[in-house]
């Protein structure tokens, strides 16, 4: 009989090594209910589990709970495959794997909220824009900020379009001046406010910028009649560049709804 | 007729441009309200896919990578195709090695995959993505064009160039940008001007509607140090000048000011030219 020969193989062999051949240890495992064998099976594949969890989850934090979770489809994988069906295990694995993984982040609201993780991220992303750049007196690039903060150029650029995103990252926060003192975003930008004045603008244009806050307007000015650079724009209303970025795209796009509603 | 991608990036086979196709699925995920779980799957089949064209296709050498989107009805589509050797059979599965996780990962995460090798060589990984409450695009105005330009020529055939196509224009103002961002990181552009680089993106994206003829939104981009050049069109004739010069009213043009360098050249075709710009990180 086919198990009792395997039985005997199994007992014949020292401790089970690492590369055994898979089909064997299943059938020690499944039949025979070797723990051994399925801890050989689980040494084996836990590379696939870990290379999944990197691949599929490589925006979800932090990256050990996600991996707890590929081990468990793991697991569940090494229960139920069957051997004899003479598919290779990976082909079962996969989908199961990754099954358990997508429940995981639908059972956690993953879908929904922007994860917690994320979030965290591009704060730590926004800080750091900030020191570099006071630091050296100009912005960093992505490649600096990723090596600085040990992260992905992907992760950079998800966090950059991230706090475009987040009305939450708020904006009215006071941020240290360069001086060290802390100014309230409404004082800064009313001394700017006042400097234009002076510049002259039409009827039409008057009544369009009239629908952007006085704040919005003068970094638009700051921007696209002194020419000055976003960097320079911060410094001088007190806010991140990464604000002065999206203050400016939201700005534009105001604009354009509003001459084209006109 | 031939479907038109709404999507359709052509670059090569390099690692570092699977990050451009990355960050170009975000975007059209986010313009087509995708939840997390769906973009997480669309990024990683693709990838995958888009890996073993990086990986296998050429055997070390460098060639064409093309990756199209098509919104559908509650599905999304993508194709990855490459003009190299054969695809590695699906049977080719051996667990140690890394690289063949790729098609049982492709399987597990679309509704539907097709494993093509057409006539003319290379492969085509066809796959589809069940998204029942995808937003649906309208196509641009002026599809009736589409036949009379399909000569048009591609504005992006510059050397190491990669090549977007966009359509329509929602697509355009949620991919632009990104895949934008992610060249002007490679060309070690600091934030300050990447943020730049966002608001021409912007610009080019919200008036493209207005401004091409045919169907699509052609944007070719040219990367090297510190430098980005960028050829957009087919536009009508004159629209380049008035995307150059268009203003936020009683601002200085926004093309200009946040470019250094700005041309419009003729296409072959007399009714269509292109606008070529180029952007610098002095720093």
């Amino acid at each position: 009989m086919p198990s009792t020969v395997t039985k005997q193989q199994t007992r014949l062999r020292t401790a089970p090594v690492t590369g055994s051949d898979p089909q064997e240890l299943f059938r020690r495992w499944q039949r025979d209910g070797d723990a051994s064998a399925r801890e050989a099976l689980v040494r084996q594949y836990m590379p696939l589990a870990r290379g999944l969890a990197r691949r599929y989850g490589r925006s979800s934090e932090p990256f050990e709970d996600l991996l707890q979770v590929a081990s468990l489809g793991l697991l569940k994988a090494l229960d139920r495959y069957d051997a004899d069906r003479g598919h290779p295990f990976a082909s079962f694995a996969v989908p199961t794997i990754l099954g358990e993984m997508r429940r995981y982040f639908r059972d956690s609201g993953w879908a929904v909220h922007v994860p917690r993780g994320a979030q965290e991220r591009a704060l730590k992303v926004r800080d750091a824009q900030e020191r570099l750049a006071n630091e050296h007196g100009r912005a960093p690039t992505i490649g600096r900020l990723a090596e600085y903060l040990e992260l992905d150029v992907e992760d950079v650029l998800d966090a950059l379009q991230a706090i475009q995103a987040y009305d939450t990252l708020s904006l009215d926060a006071p941020r240290p001046r360069a001086d060290g003192e802390t100014a309230a975003y409404g004082d800064t930008v009313g001394e700017d406010d006042e400097r234009y004045e002076l510049v002259e603008l039409d009827a039409t244009v008057t009544a369009v910028l009239g629908h952007i806050q006085p704040r919005d307007r003068a970094i638009l000015r700051m921007r696209f009649v002194e020419d000055l650079t976003q960097t320079q724009i911060a410094e001088r209303v007190g806010i991140s560049q990464m604000q002065v970025s999206r203050l400016l795209r939201r700005s534009l796009e105001q604009l354009r709804t509003l001459t084209h509603a006109g | 007729m031939a479907e038109i991608p709404n999507l359709r990036l052509s670059l090569t086979n390099s690692a570092e441009n699977v990050l451009v196709v990355r960050q170009a699925l975000t975007g059209a995920a986010a313009c087509l309200a995708l939840d997390a779980i769906e973009t997480n799957d669309l990024n990683t089949a693709v990838t995958e896919a888009c890996n073993n064209v990086v990986m296998h296709a050429y055997e070390g050498e460098e060639g064409p990578l093309e990756v199209e989107l098509y919104a559908r009805r509650q599905a999304v589509v993508v194709v990855v195709r490459d003009h190299g050797r054969g695809m590695r059979s699906p049977e080719h599965t051996d667990t140690a090695d890394h690289t063949a996780m790729g098609i049982p990962v492709i399987e597990a995460l679309t509704s539907e995959v097709r494993f093509d090798e057409p006539a003319d060589g290379g492969t085509e990984v066809r796959m589809q993505f069940d998204t029942p409450n995808a937003t649906a695009l309208e196509p641009l105005a002026g599809d009736a064009w589409e036949a009379a330009l399909a000569t048009v020529p591609d504005p992006g055939k510059l050397a190491g160039a990669v090549e977007l196509r966009l359509a329509p224009t929602a697509i355009a103002r949620a991919v632009l940008p990104r895949v934008l961002s992610v060249l002007a990181a490679r060309a070690h552009f600091t934030t300050d001007r990447i943020s730049d680089v966002q608001l021409v993106a912007d610009v080019l994206a919200a008036n493209a509607g207005d401004s091409i003829t045919g169907s699509h939104l052609d944007v070719g981009v040219a990367v090297a140090p510190r430098n980005l050049e960028l050829r957009i069109g087919p536009l009508v004739t004159g629209r380049g000048e008035s995307l150059m010069t268009a203003a936020a009213d009683g601002l200085a043009p926004v093309i200009e000011r946040l470019t250094d360098g700005q041309r419009i050249a003729a296409t072959r075709t007399d009714f269509a030219e292109t606008l070529e710009l180029r952007l610098v990180d002095q720093r």
